[in-house]
């Protein structure tokens, strides 16, 4: 059981403890709801009368219980039957679009333009006070509600390729609604559910309040309420019953409606806010140790053995493990692995741009400033390095739609970062702002400068990424797969640009994370190959290629149908899951080589030649 | 690779996708075509890969040829049936016959139902086989695909990507199909896994003598995979033809800039700025005259812009559209 | 953006021609008669003398068709007709309390987005944080009271415990202008305390959801001030979805208006609503339910309108 599913007990305990108690209220030893006492009018609590007497001396306790029962009856009788339509509307109206969603989805949203209590009301005018109007009112307020859920629900499980398959398939529509789309839109219509109990409790009890909805002598707990204010000065707690009673029952339902939409729908808890916005924080302790100096001499960049971790419990969880790299002035590094490598952490690791759960658990980044000083990235606080980013270090991002901000121009974008790290009026930072968008190749830079996101192509968009990542000159760029979402041409046209821009600033040194391994032929000096979190091969681009000396990078090498051969080398089996890592070499299971040596201990970084590096025991037999 | 004679199984012809973009409420419809003027035919046993950028209509074309949506001019013979004229219970018999693979190996499964249930959905549907047969079926599947047998009680998501795209593909095997769309199938996959993949769909195109739609964006897997290209760009075929061919000595100058400008582990020396291709996709709302790639292409000339290039013959089963068109070599590496 | 907002204007035309037309089939679908169904009192059937009476007045004699363009035509011009109780004609009152109830709803949405977005932000800021435990439960608890509940215990509170404010009553703002504000406190409170759970929880999740987004971490990138990310880039995000919600939870607004001005005794359209509903006098609640309604499009629209400047996707969607 999930910790969200967990979450779920208490409210769904209290709903089911309400519901049992007003079911079997006719069963209970309590006293008549309309046995009226005058001389005990106004009691306060007693042994015979738990919760006491009200106004004319009757019950509180038993006319609260069966108040419970009228208002549950009509708001789950009201929920239920407002289900079943408005699902039923929804679903015709979202599989088959067109004319039934007019006269279904529609027809039915009418409905919403009225305000919820009024459309009451009016049923009310017209019917009359009383129980059945009452749940003919809320079923037809409720019902375009469901079928709006169950509608946008239907149209976005319509569009999913599970669906489309049952179509292609030769499946009878009625057959795929029923069987594939009905169970896929039952969290949302579940959740939806709850909701309607929770708001048309308020509805009944307000309109029970106003004298238009239950009818006296039954009892009800917006009339509790209204009789309970005439009586206020007498006798408080008669309000306060009904009040908690109500507030508690409507809470308990918005509770399990909350809870259910997180146990149903686990994308939808977005993590643990930002630590990084609060007040006061201030990022890893900053070590009072000045960081080492670097040990190779000019590099600009060296990552010694850096760990990352994920918090979970009491346990840590490595995803990357001892990574250790350099980058020299001018050059290009790439990093290259598949998904779950460990690639794109250890560059965002770099900036202390890592999610709020991850942290580095070991080793250090040193880097060396444009004043000659030498910081440990991985010690920085959040204030050091926000100096540092955007200026000497920066980042281009995967997807440059989601990466740039939807609803400002371009050229605020632009300009903010420019502001961030230098005193320039407005007036130099507009004409740097054209400046950069033509030096990224964009058409247009004085139009496009007041574009925003949404009007530029994926390449326009990534230039633009691009161009806020270089907009202060940086030692060091960090470009985390900018390619990979780009049409073919337009890839060729964004690896040129960095050629370009590599071109026009000897100085920088880049990081290209990337899964391609053509694209590292194309772009980079020297490569890291990652596999499951560690570095298991590096060295110059060519040499690798010609001669790799680890048999994944062989085998990925092969596995690229580049080579004419008549058959892939394909590699067997998946990447192993962080939890679940092998013991000795993280390859080994796939590994067509291993020995019971591979299996037993963590291969140690072996030096095959200078400049290269292997993590494997066995490349002196097999590569 | 062709032993068998030809014998056409599947004909699209004058295949035209219009999806009308309304502006506002009184706004005039505009027409967005995203496919135009396209026949193709598929053999039996062939394969057939169209390849092309994010709108050039590839993915619309996959769907028209099965049948999934409906063209606006044009028409699919499927064995010589017309798909568009049947019934509604007609068109979902005959759907027996034609499947689909699709790209996102995480929205084609239904998360809600096992995958033995749902590779034995086509089972059921069809009548393959007597219901007390269903489950050594739904197991000789899984085996052929090459899952272990335990899968089959199993919900999709307890499987990594790649091993979801073999239960689809078992999915859309059942019931014994002659066609298969396989739309970008391999493309969220890593390169790993990419290649079991290929290597299955390869398989049991030789096993099961299944013709084949490959839509991809990826040259090289296209290539390796495919008997027969079809390259598109804006709605349109711009070059179709024997793989080797289209490859080999392009006749297309877009088909040469595409090849051109996908990077290659084997780089040529030449610079990455004299090959690539300037300028972007034309919006499809607002198509140029005539030839739709003259405005990037380094051939053009002003007759470009007078009509649409017709598909001319460059050899036997090849064809380019193309004023200038003729093969050139493009200045990548020969596949050793 | 000028476009679109004809564009909305338009769509909010076509609304209020809904609401009018809806009510209208409302009263003349449901089965039996109208006039009968109005004065028959639970089981006692109705004097068959005083229903042709109330049909002739109510003009259900005509045909249907005539009687929807004349309801149509009614209000066009501002004719709502006249009250079955006094006669008097319904536009007057509308026109006298539409404005005290204007009151009431705008000083609490200010209250409440006033307090609501930072409250939620906050909350979301410091997620899983003891105090964002404290104020999601309060936001939740706050929600699930309803208005009259709420209104009743601050006026036992406040009136007849601490007696700090009076328990409800109403001074023209020209004549008392201190007592005014006092007698608009604990109302428009009330109101506010239920928007501001609303707004507070839609903030919160707001900007987790934005916090989350890419472009968050590129304006961290780019290493700009912390104040800087926060103003432009999340809260300027988050916004958008409060507003949307904002709109849609306009008719809840409005419902727990009218509640609240009958447990404070506040002269708005609702006292005048629960007395029509009460005596079942059809133009009365027809009329009421027509101008809020009306006053609901255009609250709408006036958000959808707020959120395209704030959001210049959305004009191009559908402008």
């Amino acid at each position: 059981m999930t910790g969200a599913q967990r979450r779920l007990i208490l409210p769904a305990s209290i709903a089911t403890f309400i519901a049992v108690l007003v079911l079997l209220a006719p069963f209970l030893p309590l006293a008549d709801v309309r046995a009226m006492d005058v001389p005990g009018r106004f009691s306060p609590p007693s042994a015979e009368h738990w919760l006491g007497q009200d106004e004319f001396g009757r019950d509180v306790m038993s006319r609260l219980i069966w108040g419970g029962r009228a208002s549950l009856f009509i708001a789950i009788g009201s929920a239920l039957a407002a289900a079943v339509i408005g699902t039923t509307l929804g679903l015709l109206g979202g599989f088959f679009r067109g004319l039934v969603e007019i006269i279904t989805v529609r027809a039915s949203e009418v409905i919403l333009c009225l305000p919820p209590l009024l459309l009451a009301l009016l049923v009310v005018t017209i019917l009359g006070a009383g129980t059945w109007p009452l749940i003919l009112a809320l079923t037809l307020l409720y019902t375009p509600n469901y079928a709006r859920v169950v509608y946008a629900a239907t149209l976005q499980v319509r569009s999913l390729d599970y669906v489309t398959a049952q179509t292609a398939m030769g499946t009878h529509p009625m057959q795929i609604l029923v069987r594939t789309v009905l169970p896929n839109i039952l969290p949302p219509l579940l959740v939806q559910m709850s909701l309607v109990v929770a708001s048309a409790m308020v509805i009944e009890s307000g309109l029970s309040f106003l004298g238009l909805g239950v009818v006296p002598p039954t009892p009800s707990w917006g009339l509790m309420i209204r009789a309970a204010r005439g009586a206020m000065e007498q006798q408080w707690l008669l309000l306060l019953w009904p009040s908690l009673a109500l507030a508690g029952t409507i809470l308990t339902f918005n509770l399990l409606c909350d809870r259910l939409q997180i146990a149903l729908d686990p994308r939808g808890i977005t993590g643990s806010g930002a630590l990084w916005l609060r007040r006061g924080h201030d990022g890893p302790p900053k070590s009072a140790a000045p960081a080492p100096k670097i040990a190779k001499s000019d590099a600009l960049l060296q990552v010694e053995d850096m760990s990352i971790s994920l918090a979970k419990g009491s346990k840590d969880i490595e995803l990357v493990r001892n990574v250790s790299f350099t980058v020299m002035p001018g050059e290009t590094r790439a990093i290259v692995g598949e998904s779950g490598s460990g690639k794109t952490l250890s560059a965002l690791a770099l900036t202390g741009l890592l999610p709020d759960v991850l942290s580095v658990s070991g080793g250090r980044a040193l880097l060396r400033t444009r004043a000659d000083e030498t910081v440990d990235l991985t010690r920085l606080d959040e204030a050091a390095l926000r100096a540092l980013r955007g200026g000497e270090l920066s980042m281009v991002f995967q997807d440059a739609s989601a990466a740039l901000n939807p609803v400002l121009r371009l050229g605020e974008q632009l300009g903010e970062v420019i502001k961030a790290h230098n005193d320039m009026d407005d007036g130099a930072v507009a004409e740097r702002v054209v400046a950069l968008l033509r030096q990224v190749g964009m058409p247009d830079p004085e139009q496009r400068v007041r574009a925003y996101p949404h009007e530029l192509s994926g390449g326009q968009r990534q230039r633009a990424m691009i161009a806020v990542a270089v907009a202060n000159d940086p030692r060091l760029l960090i470009a985390d797969e900018p390619t990979t979402a780009l049409d073919p041409t337009i890839q060729a046209q964004i690896l040129k640009l960095f050629q370009t821009l590599k071109e026009a600033t000897a100085d920088m040194g880049l990081i290209f994370v990337t899964h391609d391994l053509a694209v590292v032929a194309e772009i980079a000096d020297q490569v890291t190959v990652m596999y499951a979190g560690q570095v298991v091969e590096e060295g110059p681009v060519a040499e690798v290629f010609a001669r790799p000396r680890h048999p994944y990078t062989a085998a990925l090498i092969a596995s690229v149908p580049e080579g004419g051969a008549e058959r892939l080398v394909a590699i067997p089996g998946t990447v192993p899951v962080p939890a679940e890592m092998p013991k000795g070499c993280r390859f080994a299971p796939r590994c067509a080589h291993a020995i019971d040596a591979c299996r037993r201990d963590i291969p140690d970084i072996e030096r095959p030649a200078p400049g290269r590096r292997t993590r494997c025991i066995r490349w002196k037999e097999v590569t | 690779m062709q032993t068998e004679p030809e014998q056409t199984l599947i004909e699209g012809r004058g295949l035209a996708r219009n999806f009308p973009q309304r502006r506002g409420l009184l706004g005039q419809a505009r027409d967005v075509w995203a496919l135009r003027d396209v026949n193709l035919t598929i053999a039996r046993g062939e394969t057939v890969g169209v390849v092309g950028e994010s709108g050039c209509g590839k993915s619309t074309l996959g769907r028209i040829m099965l049948g999934l949506d409906e063209p606006t001019t044009g028409t699919v013979d499927f064995d010589g049936r017309d798909l568009f004229a049947l019934s509604g219970p007609e068109r979902r018999k005959l759907a027996r016959r034609m499947q689909m693979v699709f790209q996102d190996p995480f929205g084609s499964l239904d998360p809600r139902r096992s995958v033995g249930a749902q590779i034995a959905d086509g089972l059921r549907t069809h009548d393959i086989v007597p219901a007390n047969e269903i489950p050594t079926e739904v197991a000789r599947l899984a085996q052929q695909v090459g899952l272990s047998h335990d899968a089959i009680n199993r919900r999709p998501h307890e499987f990594s990507g790649g091993q979801r795209q073999r239960i689809a593909i078992a999915r859309a095997l059942a019931t014994r199909p002659d066609f298969i769309v396989a739309d970008e199938p391999v493309s969220a996959l890593d390169v790993s896994i990419q290649a079991q993949v290929v290597n299955l769909l390869m398989d049991l195109r030789r096993d099961l003598n299944l013709a084949m739609l490959f839509i991809s964006h990826d040259l090289h897997v296209v290539r390796h995979l495919c008997n027969r290209i079809v390259v598109m760009y804006l709605g349109r075929i711009v070059e179709e033809g024997p793989a080797d061919k289209v490859f080999g000595s392009p006749a297309h100058p877009y088909t040469r800039a595409l090849l051109e400008s996908t990077p290659s582990m084997k780089p040529t020396g030449r610079d990455l700025g004299d090959r690539v291709l300037p300028g972007e996709l034309p919006s499809p709302m607002n198509p140029p005259s005539g030839c739709a790639f003259r405005t990037r292409c380094p051939l053009a000339e002003p007759a470009c812009a007078q009509a649409v290039p017709p598909l001319d013959p460059q050899g036997p089963g090849w064809r380019a559209a193309c004023i200038k068109a003729g093969p050139v070599k493009p200045a990548i590496p020969e596949p050793a | 953006m000028l476009r679109y907002i004809a564009y909305r204007s338009v769509v909010a035309i076509f609304l209020v021609w809904v609401v009018v037309t809806a009510v209208f089939l409302l009263l003349h679908l449901i089965p039996g008669d109208p006039a009968e169904l109005l004065l028959s009192q639970g089981s006692i059937a109705a004097d068959p003398a005083a229903v042709a009476a109330l049909r002739e007045q109510m003009g259900l004699n005509a045909p249907i068709w005539q009687q929807y363009l004349d309801h149509l035509g009614g209000v066009l011009t501002g004719d709502l007709g006249v009250s079955f109780r006094d006669g008097a004609p319904v536009v007057g009152q509308i026109a006298q309390r539409l404005p005290r109830t204007l009151e009431v709803i705008i000083t609490a949405s200010i209250i409440a987005t006033g307090i609501g977005i930072p409250l939620g932000s906050y909350a979301a800021i410091h997620a899983g944080s003891r105090t964002d435990s404290v104020i999601s439960f309060l936001a939740s608890a706050a929600l699930s009271t309803p208005v009259f509940v709420v209104g009743s215990v601050v006026i036992l509170i406040f009136a007849q415990k601490l007696k700090i404010l009076p328990a409800g009553g109403y001074v023209p703002f020209s004549e008392d202008p201190f007592g005014h504000i006092q007698l608009l406190l604990l109302p428009a409170g009330t109101v506010a305390l239920a928007l501001l759970a609303v707004i507070t929880r839609m903030s919160r999740a707001s900007v987790l959801e934005v916090l989350a987004r890419d472009y968050i971490r590129t304006a961290r990138a780019k290493g700009l001030p912390r104040r800087r990310i926060l103003k432009r880039h999340v809260v300027r995000n988050a916004l958008i979805p409060v507003l949307t919600i904002l709109g849609l939870e306009m008719g809840t607004l409005i419902g727990g208006t009218v509640l609240v001005e009958f447990v404070f005794n506040w002269p708005g359209l609702s006292g005048y609503l629960v007395n029509a509903v009460d005596s079942r006098d059809y133009p009365e609640v027809v009329g009421i339910v027509m101008t809020i309604s009306i006053l609901f499009v255009f609250l709408n629209l006036l958000v959808d309108v707020i959120n395209a400047a704030l959001d210049p996707r959305i004009s191009l969607v559908r402008g």
